[in-house]
């Protein structure tokens, strides 16, 4: 390719590279479950796969990697028709041909152009064709002849007129063989759709002309290949929807169930000669007399039926000119009252078959779920510009002009306008919400690779693939999740023998799941393994100077979040795998980034739980704005509990000169937020303002106010990165006035007037 | 000030080269190379950041964007004086960074070809900071030409930035 491409072709070709990360996102979770379990549905879906990438590359000229793609799938083809056993290494070297795609593809997004990977190509084809050989058991010469590359090689087996023209029986070769199955399948498939809607809708003549076509190609491909009994039963299908299409009655109520039942004949065949086996279609002849059977019956079976002598009726059939009746009672072997009862048996039948026909209304056919790939920054500018929109309508409803004004019609629009706001709000979220399914699945090959580095047995479980999370939030978190699945596997999974000696099973769990709770997104990771060790947790921490003193005051989850903390590895020998002790503590800041929260619970010898905590979105919170003096804040409702105006007999104050605020029987430190905003409140007192319950992972205590003025959904902003994270602050806003207006971070909020008070007291000190 | 002034981009690199923005500050000419300022606003409502350094004020509204907004003359330490109708704020761009820099008066832009700046003199304050660029000569005249870059990221900016990573 070394003509200059046009925006046309790099298009193309990214299309391509997108298709191809997507089929290699299927293809490793399949060939890590091949190596679990072999079973041909898993075999022919991964390659099938492999066989879509090579036909896409090699159209688009990228040599090497049609030729791995073309390698590997020659490899499961072997195994698949059991020419091979599978081995252990194969699914490594499957695995292998996936990094190579991957790489490949990363070079064809740069370059346009797979040229360089050529030493990789060779290497893993090479071994690829090696792993055949060997596992056919010596070098037999068809290992050769499948090496050759393969040009592109578009589907239809109709395009291959390679067949010598002297030779009758064609050659049919695997190729060629997989071409029609694929093809094959697709015609049965669309043609079940086809019979399904046509069977809840009789009336629908479009679908039946679909299925016509699709049997219809169907019968020339078997009557190609040779597939003869297939292609007669295929025929006579053909033969039937022919007859519906011009009109004719039938003879049973629920044709497109009959014709179901042969289809599934047909697959079968098909499944079969995908397997490498011939067409043989078991009681052929009894499908094809049932298919016979759909057609309406001729007058005469029902003369048979009347007691009409059989002979007599099909010698009166042959002579056929006028009506069958006519014919009998006129040879006098059918009396006319017999031929009458027939009659009337026969428009009965066409009547009631009719007539169940009737009822079932013009439904559409169940609408194709589709799908379009759209560039996510004009998704993220889509998203942009609605939280404008939720700002600039904030503006105008409680815009400071109207304060004070009777408007009831603008009220009327104005609630109208938020509705609607918030809805458009809402359907733009969901838009960028994406199933975690797909990263889940990613892990499914780390896991695989990491056990088998480490030498651990261990079952990875998903739960809860299909919620939805935001998609920067996955990509967030992806690195975060392969860092705690590595020290899960590496850390906290003992070795078989560990286990076994523990009486536990040889085989560890790690559990991955995702859910909905509180307002958030809980992504967990559980693993039955040995536990967090927290005297090796301290001693380290000691050791490392992360702590002072010797941690004996310190509570158990204190402890536990010490590997958070930076600097800190507990792995005796650092392995490559995990035990850097740089990973937690990036973690924590990933998810720190997008608001998450981490916790950890460990029982040891039982194994740990750690989760992760991530908002909804990111983009917008409820929120409630409060005044101190003359600066407004918000707080998230998500926090709140409760708001309320304190009794003095309520507040307690400490020899340390704290005060304690009793809700209940509860007694909460209470935050002032004036002294944290530096401001001056209306007053000082206690009972003038109002206490806020805030609940911040699970320690609870009340923010000090003046008042709360309302709620409001906020769209957060970030502060500018020129003024980096502020403490006690997660964001701003802005407000119906156009003032900017900050977002308090209840989480860190007690943190920050912690802080203060201890610089208040330092400066008290040296005065 | 009631108007606003918006320079558009000039996109042409040469239309700005060797062009100031003057402004006024107590009693001295101070100058920013044009290609750094997005646009000139009068002074509007400031929104408090809790735990900034004083001459960082807190941050506005620039039509839905938030900006940071720091006062020069606290950044110099030069005593504080009420804003007035002839207050303004400079919005500069620095590397994907907005920040808006409140200044008593914005003069003009001004040319000052490269053979009239002369280099900074080194006081041992100004080796600290060095945020200022040089001196240009207008006939007379002499600006202080600023180096935007120090005067926002300087070591004290990031001593800062290091204090609130400790916290």
């Amino acid at each position: 390719m070394s003509m200059p491409l046009d925006d046309d072709q790099i298009e193309i070709i990214q299309e391509f590279a997108t298709e191809s990360r997507d089929m290699i996102e299927q293809l490793e979770p399949a060939i890590i479950e091949l190596g679990q379990n072999s079973d041909s549905d898993t075999i022919n879906a991964i390659f099938r796969l492999f066989h879509s990438m090579k036909g896409s590359a090699g159209f688009l000229e990228f040599d090497h990697m049609t030729r791995v793609a073309h390698a590997a799938e020659n490899l499961l083809d072997m195994i698949r028709n059991d020419e091979i056993e599978l081995a252990g290494n194969h699914v490594t070297l499957l695995c292998a041909a996936c990094d190579f795609a991957k790489e490949a593809l990363d070079m064809i997004e740069s370059d346009y152009n797979d040229d360089a990977m050529v030493a990789p190509a060779d290497d893993i084809s090479e071994q690829l064709h090696q792993a055949m050989t060997l596992a056919k058991g010596g070098g037999e010469p068809q290992a050769e002849a499948v090496e050759e590359t393969t040009p592109a090689e578009p589907e239809p087996p109709a395009a291959q007129p390679a067949a010598e023209p002297d030779s009758l029986q064609m050659e049919i070769t695997d190729e060629m063989r997989q071409s029609f199955v694929q093809e094959g399948n697709e015609l049965l498939q669309n043609t079940e759709q086809g019979l399904l809607a046509w069977g809840e809708n009789p009336d629908d003549t479009d679908s039946v002309g679909d299925i016509f076509r699709n049997i219809h190609s169907f019968k020339g491909n078997c009557g190609f290949f040779g597939f003869s009994q297939i292609e007669k039963l295929s025929h006579q299908m053909e033969n039937i929807l022919d007859r519906v299409k011009s009109g004719s009655s039938l003879a049973v109520d629920d044709p497109a169930n009959r014709l179901l039942a042969s289809l599934d004949v047909l697959q079968q065949a098909v499944n079969n000669i995908s397997d490498g086996k011939d067409d043989t279609v078991e009681n052929l002849d009894q499908h094809l007399s049932d298919l016979q059977a759909i057609i309406a019956p001729r007058l005469g079976d029902f003369l048979v039926e009347e007691g009409v002598e059989n002979e007599s009726v099909s010698r009166a059939a042959q002579t056929q000119k006028k009506p069958v009746g006519e014919i009998l009672v006129e040879q006098g072997t059918a009396s006319t009252q017999q031929v009458d009862q027939a009659l009337k048996k026969q428009q009965d039948t066409i009547k009631k078959s009719k007539a169940a026909a009737k009822p079932a209304a013009r439904t559409k056919t169940p609408a194709k779920r589709q799908d379009i790939r759209v560039e996510l920054g004009k998704l993220d500018s889509l998203i942009n510009l609605i939280g404008e929109l939720v700002i600039a309508e904030n503006m105008l409803i409680h815009n400071p002009d109207l304060k004070g004004l009777e408007l009831e019609n603008f009220n009327k629009a104005g609630q109208h306008l938020s509705k609607l706001v918030r809805e458009l709000q809402e359907m733009a979220m969901t838009i960028r919400m994406i199933p975690v399914s797909g990263l889940f699945r990613r892990m499914i090959r780390l896991v695989h690779d990491i056990s088998v580095k480490a030498g651990k047995k261990v079952e990875l479980e998903l739960i809860g693939e299909e919620t939805e999370i935001d998609k920067t939030v996955i990509e967030t978190i992806t690195d975060p999740l392969v860092h705690l699945l590595r020290n899960s596997l590496d850390h906290g999974l003992e070795t078989p023998d560990e286990r076994l000696a523990a009486g536990k099973k040889e085989k560890g769990t790690i559990i991955l799941a995702a859910r909905h709770e509180e307002g958030e997104v809980w992504v967990t990771i559980e693993d039955n393994g040995r536990g967090l060790n927290q005297e090796k947790i301290l001693e380290k921490a000691i050791s490392k100077g992360l702590i002072e003193g010797d941690g004996s005051d310190m509570t158990d989850k204190q402890i536990n979040n010490l590997i958070f903390a930076p600097g800190f590895s507990t792995a005796a020998a650092i392995t490559d795998i995990s035990g850097r002790g740089v990973g937690m503590d990036v973690v924590k800041k990933n998810l720190e980034k997008i608001k998450g929260k981490i916790d950890v619970h460990s029982t040891p010898g039982q194994g740990s739980k750690i989760t992760l905590r991530i908002p909804l979105t990111l983009a917008i919170i409820d929120g409630m704005i409060v005044r101190v003096g003359t600066s407004t804040c918000i707080v998230p409702t998500l926090s709140m509990l409760e708001a309320y105006r304190p009794e003095m007999d309520q507040i307690t104050i400490t020899p340390d000169g704290d005060e304690l605020a009793q809700v209940r029987d509860n007694f909460l430190p209470i935050v002032r937020l004036h002294d944290i905003l530096g401001k001056k409140p209306d007053s000082r007192d206690l009972a003038d303002g109002i206490l806020i319950v805030l609940e911040a992972q699970e320690t609870r205590f009340c923010l000090f106010i003046d008042e709360i003025l309302g709620q409001q959904q906020t769209v957060i902003k970030g502060l500018s990165d020129f003024i980096g994270n502020v403490p006690g602050v997660s964001g701003c806003t802005i407000l119906g006035d156009g003032d900017v207006c900050l977002i308090l971070d209840v989480g860190t909020l007690i943190e920050s007037a912690e802080s203060k008070k201890i610089k208040f007291e330092k400066t008290k000190d040296n005065i | 000030m009631a108007e606003e002034t918006t320079l558009t981009n000039f996109g042409d690199e040469d239309t700005q080269k060797d062009k100031y923005l003057t402004f006024h500050l107590a009693g001295e000419d101070y100058g920013v190379d044009i290609q750094y300022v997005i646009e000139i606003i009068g002074i509007q409502s400031i929104t408090d950041v809790p735990d900034m350094p004083a001459y960082i004020r807190g941050v506005i509204n620039l039509r839905g964007k938030v900006v940071p907004i720091m006062d020069v003359r606290a950044r110099f330490g030069i005593e504080d004086r009420s804003y007035d109708d002839r207050t303004c704020i400079i919005v500069v761009n620095i590397d994907t960074t907005e920040v808006g820099l409140v200044v008593d008066e914005v003069s003009e832009v001004a040319d000052i070809p490269e053979n009239n700046v002369e280099p900074a003199p080194r006081t041992s304050k100004n080796s600290e900071d060095g945020y200022i660029k040089g001196m240009g000569k207008i006939n007379n005249d002499v600006k202080i030409l600023l180096d935007i870059h120090k005067l926002l990221f300087s070591s004290e900016m990031q001593k800062l930035a290091e204090n609130l990573e400790e916290q």
